[in-house]
């Protein structure tokens, strides 16, 4: 574990990914992972403190990667996962939380600060 | 065998039993007319050949009954049954080889069967049809929703560099329409999903009073703007009904946008509830254009817009009263509209089980 705020991002669009890295520059050490394979691998070489999750992503998708990220018993099972997906329907959200995600955004409908907030209520009680 | 045939058959054999008879009666008329008449009659004791055709016909007509039965009556009462059930909603069922019935009866049934498979057929095809419809609109709107995301988040970054005063004012106008836009999209994903029978609505106990006042005060601008008169007098004191607050307000705002639109300059649209019988009603009164006699059965239908519309340039997508409709009904309510007794336009009403 490092002790920055370290957290991985997966994003498969490449134009999304830049913005919010643009977003996160100075504020959060980042890495990217651009699809769901690539990200647990990350994941497991890293041990980011939190993960910011798109669900639909080429090979592996995002619900598969949370529950496996779920069913390990490293950090693996308690990193927060927040998903940040263009899927929005209540039964997609549904479908996340239980499958253990952190919070849930909806792309289209939030602005990057709106991110940052989440993340950073979410890192608060962990420090 | 056709029921003429059997008809036939049975004729005969009346005609059979006739003679017995008539053979029989002149038996009978003889002892009539014979000493001590009548009472003599009445009273000797029954002649062997009486007994014997009264059996005989007895019998006969149970034949006749329960062949007729067996073979016309049964089938026919089969036949509409599974045909009223069909009607009803129920699965088509298949109906038995009728053997030996006679052959109306057997292509009776067998173009039932045909006609009910090629109905069922149809159906089944609307029902993919409207699926497919429906994950085309969710797929095209999450296909939308990623570049969409991409100019927000891209001119919400740009909004926070230094810019001039003009830069400023269209980078918003450019933000604010993005803004819009994803609205849009999120309405599209919503009518798929609760046209899909997906929707997961949030019911909810409420006051149905405080939301018409809300949807009625936002449309005061839209109204002012087209010189029509919007009013909307709660009385107070309704019962309370189980409804999804956003989902409602979406079908309030649809019933008095259309008002307003189809309303001329001049003219004014009135809102208003009541409890009727355990029932909560919003009625939407316009002095609108009215709704022409050929509309009167579609408007409730997708994608359907009344003739009239066009020519009075209204924007919609003719999915409003459709969508409407299928959220008041999953709230076990109704939807329903008619002609103003005095006067012109049309009134529509919404009515709500109480909670």
């Amino acid at each position: 574990m490092t002790d920055t705020k370290f957290i991985l991002v997966v994003e498969d669009d490449p134009i999304l990914k830049n913005l919010l890295g643009h977003t996160f520059a100075g504020r959060y050490q980042t890495l990217y992972a651009g699809d769901g394979n690539e990200a647990l691998t990350l994941f497991d070489n890293n041990k980011p403190s939190l993960v910011l999750l798109d669900l639909m992503l080429p090979t592996m998708d995002g619900f598969a990667v949370l529950e496996a990220l779920r069913a390990r018993s490293d950090e693996g099972k308690t990193v927060p996962v927040i998903v940040v997906s263009n899927l929005g329907q209540e039964s997609d959200k549904k479908r996340a939380m239980d499958l253990g995600a952190t919070a849930y955004l909806v792309k289209a409908e939030v602005d990057v600060d709106e991110i940052i907030a989440t993340i950073e209520a979410t890192l608060k009680p962990a420090q | 065998m056709t029921i003429r045939v059997l008809l036939a058959l049975l004729i005969i054999l009346a005609l059979a039993a006739s003679l017995l008879i008539s053979v029989v009666a002149g038996d009978l008329l003889a002892s009539y007319a014979g000493p001590g008449g009548f009472l003599a009659w009445a009273s000797a004791p029954l002649s062997p050949a009486i007994i014997v055709s009264v059996l005989t016909g007895a019998i006969i007509s149970v034949i006749f009954f329960l062949i007729v039965n067996a073979l016309v009556v049964r089938p026919l009462r089969a036949i509409c049954s599974a045909m009223d059930a069909f009607a009803n909603g129920a699965a088509h069922v298949k109906l038995p080889v009728f053997k030996g019935s006679p052959s109306e009866i057997r292509n009776f049934a067998r173009i039932w069967s045909e006609f009910a498979s090629r109905v069922e057929d149809s159906h089944s095809r609307d029902t993919e049809m409207s699926r497919v419809k429906s994950d085309f609109i969710s797929t095209a709107a999450h296909q939308l929703r990623t570049p969409l995301t991409g100019i927000r988040w891209a001119l919400e970054a740009l909004e926070k560099e230094k810019l001039t005063e003009s830069q400023a004012m269209l980078i918003k106008s450019a933000v604010d329409k993005s803004h819009d836009l994803v609205g849009i999209v999120g309405t599209l994903l919503d009518i798929s999903s609760i046209e899909s029978g997906k929707y997961k609505y949030q019911f909810v106990s409420d006051d149905i009073e405080s939301l018409a006042s809300e949807v009625a005060t936002d449309f005061l601008p839209l109204a002012q703007r087209t010189g029509v008169i919007l009013t909307y007098v709660p009385i107070g004191g309704l019962p309370k009904v189980r409804i999804d607050r956003e989902r409602m307000k979406w079908v309030l705002n649809n019933l008095i946008e259309n008002a307003i639109r189809y309303t001329p300059q001049g003219g004014s649209v009135q809102v208003s509830t009541v409890a009727v019988s355990g029932r909560v009603m919003v009625r939407v009164r316009d002095t609108g254009i009215g709704i022409h006699d050929q509309d009167r059965n579609n408007i409730f239908e997708r994608f359907y817009r009344a003739g009239n519309a066009v020519a009075k340039d209204n924007q919609g997508n003719g999915l409003g009263l459709y969508i409407a409709r299928s959220i008041v009904n999953d709230h076990r309510g109704d939807l329903s509209f008619e002609a103003n007794a005095e006067g012109p336009g049309t009134t529509f009403t919404l009515a709500l089980p109480s909670a």
